[in-house]
């Protein structure tokens, strides 16, 4: 079975501003990719090349093993563009059942009440686009990508407009997702939920890739630690494996240990360093 | 298959945002208008006499003309106004993007759009033109001699219009397409009456410049073809007399709209619609 994404040299100018310059990826089937960095990095412009409305002006790439664009492919992906407004004089329902007439959804109307459910809209299926918040359009976005149960979903800046329960009401979904094996490449700045549900990350900044990997080697090993004696917090700039002989070692030396506190460096300070340097 | 689709959700949105609703009020009103304004015609007196029966018919003749003279820039608003946002709006507010992500081929969406557009179009021409001419019979007993003939021209004006806003609007906002379309159906008008300027005065090179401008933008060449069948024989006759071989004014012509610039109009809007439709699979989204 192919990849679900392979990119060779993808590349996007726009005039004389390289919007993306050199992305090479290798997405695995019922992989969670994250696609990380800065505003104006390339990513949605990526993403948009993917899924085939936007033409690329160097290298190629592929989706479900067929070049993007793949008519026959499109009705195999989901996708939730960043912006995006629906006609406000729709209901959600109607959207939905309009997505369902272009994939030729056969059972639509038992496929469009499950995503309704799925994204916690089924209770305002009835109602028009025009009347729901931004975070409420968001979720019917990401019910129309979840349409036809595709095999790979783009999902670009998912939880943007989300409140607190909406975005992990998305992590919830996206760990679903990943149970039943679909792929899913998520665009987002939003670090701590990249880092929380995705297998691996791909950093990009001004049009390039800066960094790739599982998102434990990007963090890379963290070293030191902090502990809590009589007197304050000391830092100790030792690896996680001399953590007890330190320990051990204060106390043996008879101080008085409240707490230990490994340093954990995060996607976010890994994120910085990255595009900060490059 | 998609295309109907499309085009059905045009035409669902046209009546689900009351414009269907609006404009048919607003017909009936200007439709009653007209009936008192006909019905003032055929029973007025002068000189202590009703108005004869030929001379209610020929002013009644004239206003039909001029009222069919108004209702070809409300067309043309109408195509350019609706036409654009058909496809600029879904563009401008990114609905498009997860429309076009689906297994749908760009010229589908495009010929949907105008499908949906054009057919409200014709609708429209059809019952408003049609009640208008209704009304006036039932005032006044006139008919003028081609009516069906002269609202499919008029048809053929919104097709032009519209055509050319929704191709535009496949690369520029809406809001500049519509007028970019309304400027270029104000511009063939202009070119139109140059013409007969140009044909009255023997002037072949204004007569030219004239017949240009319809070739490269063919509404005024429409409008000419309908005005032909509403105007009475006699008009025809008068107006040929008194500019020699041509005409003057955008209210009379002298001839038919010649079959050679039917079929350059029509060749014109699929050539227009397929450039639109190349514009729109050709663009980043």
């Amino acid at each position: 079975m192919p990849d679900a994404i392979v990119a060779r040299a993808l590349a996007k100018r726009f005039g004389r501003i390289d919007a993306l310059a050199d992305l090479t990826l290798r997405v695995a089937r019922g992989e969670c990719r994250g696609f990380l960095g800065p505003n104006g990095a390339g990513k949605s412009t990526a993403v948009k090349m993917l899924v085939g409305l936007v033409r690329p002006t160097g290298g190629d790439a592929e989706v479900l093993g067929k070049p993007v664009g793949d008519r026959a492919t499109r009705a195999r992906i989901g996708y939730l563009p960043e912006l995006f407004r629906y006609p406000d004089w729709l209901s959600a329902r109607e959207v939905l059942a309009f997505h369902a007439r272009l994939l030729r959804l056969e059972g639509a109307p038992r496929e469009i009440d499950a995503v309704l459910e799925e994204v916690g809209l089924r209770e305002r299926a009835g109602d028009r686009v025009g009347t729901f918040s931004k975070g409420m359009q968001q979720r019917l976005g990401i019910a129309v990508a979840l349409l036809g149960t595709p095999e790979i979903l783009f999902l670009d800046e998912p939880t943007s407009a989300l409140d607190p329960v909406g975005r992990s009401d998305v992590r919830a979904l996206i760990e679903r997702l990943r149970a039943r094996g679909t792929t899913v490449f998520l665009n987002s700045h939003l670090l701590g939920e990249v880092e929380r549900v995705c297998d691996r990350v791909c950093v990009v900044d001004r049009g390039r890739v800066v960094a790739e990997g599982t998102v434990d080697a990007l963090v890379g090993e963290s070293r030191g630690v902090r502990v809590q004696l009589d007197d304050g917090w000391h830092e100790f700039d030792v690896a996680p494996s001399e953590i007890p002989a330190l320990v051990a070692r204060l106390v043996g030396a008879g101080a008085l240990i409240h707490a230990v506190e490994p340093k954990h460096v995060t996607l976010e300070e890994r994120f910085l360093a990255l595009v900060q340097h490059a | 298959m998609n295309v109907l689709l499309f085009a059905g959700l045009t035409l669902r949105e046209l009546m689900r945002r009351r414009l269907v609703a609006a404009v048919a009020i607003l017909t009936l009103v200007i439709a009653v208008f007209t009936a008192w304004g006909m019905h003032r015609l055929a029973t007025a007196v002068v000189d202590g006499s009703p108005i004869s029966e030929p001379a209610v018919r020929a002013t009644a003749a004239a206003i039909v003309i001029l009222l069919a003279f108004l209702f070809s820039f409300v067309v043309a608003l109408g195509a350019a106004l609706v036409g654009a946002p058909a496809i600029g709006e879904s563009i401008a507010n990114g609905e498009i993007l997860a429309v076009l992500a689906r297994p749908v081929r760009r010229t589908e969406v495009v010929l949907g759009r105008w499908l949906g557009t054009l057919t409200a179009l014709i609708v429209y021409v059809a019952a408003a033109g049609g009640l208008e001419l209704i009304v006036v019979r039932a005032m006044t007993g006139y008919v003028p001699p081609h009516p069906l003939d002269a609202l499919a021209y008029m048809a053929g004006l919104a097709a032009v219009v519209t055509t050319a806003a929704i191709a535009l609007a496949t690369r520029v906002p809406a809001l500049a397409a519509g007028i970019v379309a309304v400027m270029l159906f104000g511009l063939a008008w202009i070119g139109g009456i140059v013409e007969a300027i140009g044909i009255a005065l023997g002037n072949e090179r204004l007569a030219d410049a004239g017949t240009l401008v319809a070739l490269a933008f063919p509404s005024d060449a429409l409008w000419r073809g309908a005005l032909f069948n509403l105007q009475p024989a006699v008009f025809t006759a008068i107006a040929a007399n008194a500019n020699g071989n041509g005409n003057v004014n955008p209210f009379t012509v002298t001839s038919p709209m010649p079959n050679a610039l039917l079929a350059w109009a029509v060749g014109w809007i699929v050539v227009v619609l397929t450039a639109g439709i190349v514009a729109f699979r050709t663009r980043d989204l």
